[in-house]
């Protein structure tokens, strides 16, 4: 049985079984491809016809600019600064990003879901995913698009023209960052996030156990089931670090917590 | 095919034939091309699998994948910018040098002097937005399509390192036009890796190993305790050479690795 869920062999495709649709990859593949490189290399064109390249004054290290951003693809991890220490914003949560992503076909449980726009037997996976993509795009979103000077907040049109590229408007004072900042006890933060952890990691199991079979809660029971416990506990502490850089920035911003764990080693 | 010799011809279409057979029936042609122009099923599985390129893709394929709709044709298109960007890097080169005092007017002569060196630019620029952008589109299409999933997993791993590799070809590269724009988003990124645990000088534990600025894995990454003419040196090397290396080696994996796995398809 575990067998035949596994397609191991790509003959168990569909496509590899007689009878199903194929066509000879000339013309048709070929095709495709051909004009998928011509409409690239025409849209390619026409935008660097139309749009330059940017380039700024030589660099020179005595001349910081206010902000200083980094390319777009790398500024999701730098509107974490302002949420976390470097250690964790550039050096922890990328690595786990990469870990996790490594991981997803691993800790799979529906082998047999594949080849289709399908997701009505991996909703979690999916949701997961998307919500992990869409936390992502809106840390570049927020970085790119809304951070100016002294990395604050600036409203396109409220506070500054769309169409000049400055934050400065004529008798406005730049924003400055005088946010005041307090950090929670050693031992509440200790407990706050041990219990975080500890409860998340049983918090499923309990919600089997305690609440009444509702279909939401036996899809929960099975899906648990089908894991195991390691697999469980590899996707689950994912799913963790995930909500707790999440709750980290709602702490921040909704209560002005800037560390919840201060040691003279690092602080989170 | 078969209506051609049942339809009554027109003159033009009879020249037609014959300058093509002029083309394609002749010792040179078919010593370059070694079947004759594909035009029946036979032919068409031998072009495929008798030719260098065309034997990267299988004789048939399934036609679900064929749809747009289905891959979207991304992992082609990030392949399709990565050769662009091999073909304007290498034109780059040929007017850039890594040098500090050199470098940025380097930039400003292929605008202003370098015929068509502009559009050269602007070209390897976008191209590289777009592969990047491309990537991370390919990788959502691989994981809402589940085609991550056995016998796949290990491509999908391939692919997170593919991933990674693009990024950095782009950062490195973000570095060279030596501007304040690259210098300090640079300086940024980089400045990340001194909170390395251990191995950073600004990062935890960092007394243990006896860890300074001056000898920390952000001093080795860019040749310096701040982004100078050591980490242009190594920028450039790392996005002609090493970088694009590496990725090309990982690719051909890849693409190996779609064939013997199959494309995929429901089961
Ligand atoms: C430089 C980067 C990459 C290139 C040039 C590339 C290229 C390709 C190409 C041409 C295909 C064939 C199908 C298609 O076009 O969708 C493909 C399939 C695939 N790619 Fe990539 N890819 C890259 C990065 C990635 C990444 C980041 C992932 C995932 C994390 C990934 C995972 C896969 C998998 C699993 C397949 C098989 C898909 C299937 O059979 O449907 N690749 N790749």
């Amino acid at each position: 049985m575990e067998q035949e869920l596994r397609p191991d062999k790509s003959g168990y495709m569909l496509m590899n079984k007689p009878g199903y649709p194929r066509v000879s990859s000339w013309p048709h593949l070929i095709w495709l491809i051909f004009l998928m490189m011509l409409f690239i290399t025409i849209v390619l064109w026409a935008v660097s016809f139309l749009a330059y390249a940017p380039l700024e004054e030589m660099a020179e290290w005595a001349k910081t600019p206010n902000p200083a951003k980094a390319p777009w693809y790398f500024i999701g991890l730098q509107e974490l600064l302002v949420y976390f220490d470097p250690w964790i914003a550039g050096v922890m949560l990328p690595n786990q990003i990469l870990i996790g992503l490594i991981l997803i076909p691993y800790v799979d449980i529906t082998p047999s879901e594949q080849g289709h726009y399908r997701w009505s037997n991996r909703r979690f996976a999916v949701a997961y995913f998307t919500f992990g993509i869409a936390f992502w795009a809106t840390l570049i979103f927020v970085g790119q698009l809304l951070r100016g000077p002294s990395w604050q907040i600036y409203w396109p049109i409220i506070d500054y023209d769309i169409s000049g590229h400055t934050w400065t408007r004529e008798g406005v004072p730049l924003k400055q960052g005088g946010l005041k900042l307090a950090s929670m006890s050693t031992g509440t933060g200790m407990a706050l996030i041990i219990g975080f952890f500890t409860i998340g990691m049983i918090l499923p199991f309990m919600v089997t156990k305690l609440f009444p079979k509702s279909n939401v809660v036996k899809a929960l029971d099975k899906y648990l089931k089908e894991l195991g416990y390691i697999k469980y506990f590899v996707v689950q502490s994912h799913v963790l670090m995930m909500g707790a850089t999440v709750m980290k920035i709602i702490l921040r911003l909704g209560f002005n917590i800037k560390y919840i764990i201060e040691t003279p080693w690092f602080k989170i | 095919m078969a209506e051609h010799h049942t339809q009554k011809k027109t003159p033009a279409q009879k020249t037609f034939d014959l300058l093509s057979a002029l083309l394609t029936d002749n010792p040179v042609y078919k010593s370059i091309f070694r079947t004759g122009y594909p035009s029946t099923l036979l032919k068409r599985m031998a072009v495929m699998r008798s030719s260098f390129y065309m034997h990267l893709f299988p004789t048939k394929v399934g036609e679900h994948g064929l749809k747009l709709r289905y891959s979207w044709c991304m992992g082609g298109i990030t392949f399709f910018l990565f050769l662009l960007l091999s073909l304007t890097g290498i034109l780059l080169m040929f007017y850039y040098v890594p040098e500090e005092h050199r470098a940025f007017h380097d930039m400003k002569d292929l605008r202003f002097m370098v015929p068509f060196g502009v559009v050269l630019r602007n070209m390897h620029r976008w191209a590289a937005h777009g592969m990047v952008l491309a990537v991370m589109l390919h990788m959502m299409r691989v994981f809402y399509t589940g085609s991550y999933k056995a016998p796949r997993q290990f491509n999908w791993v391939v692919g997170v390192l593919l991933l990674l590799f693009t990024l950095l070809l782009s950062f490195t590269g973000y570095l060279l036009p030596w501007d304040q724009l690259g210098f300090w988003a640079v300086t940024v990124g980089t400045n990340m890796a001194s909170a390395t645990p251990l191995l950073g000088y600004e990062g935890p534990f960092h007394e243990l190993l006896g860890v300074q600025i001056d000898n920390d894995i952000r001093f080795a990454i860019i040749g310096g305790t701040r982004i100078g003419p050591n980490a242009l040196v190594r920028a450039y090397v790392w996005h002609c050479v090493g970088i694009p290396l590496v990725a090309t080696l990982l690719m051909v994996f890849h693409f190996w690795r779609i064939r013997k796995d199959g494309f995929s398809g429901p089961l």
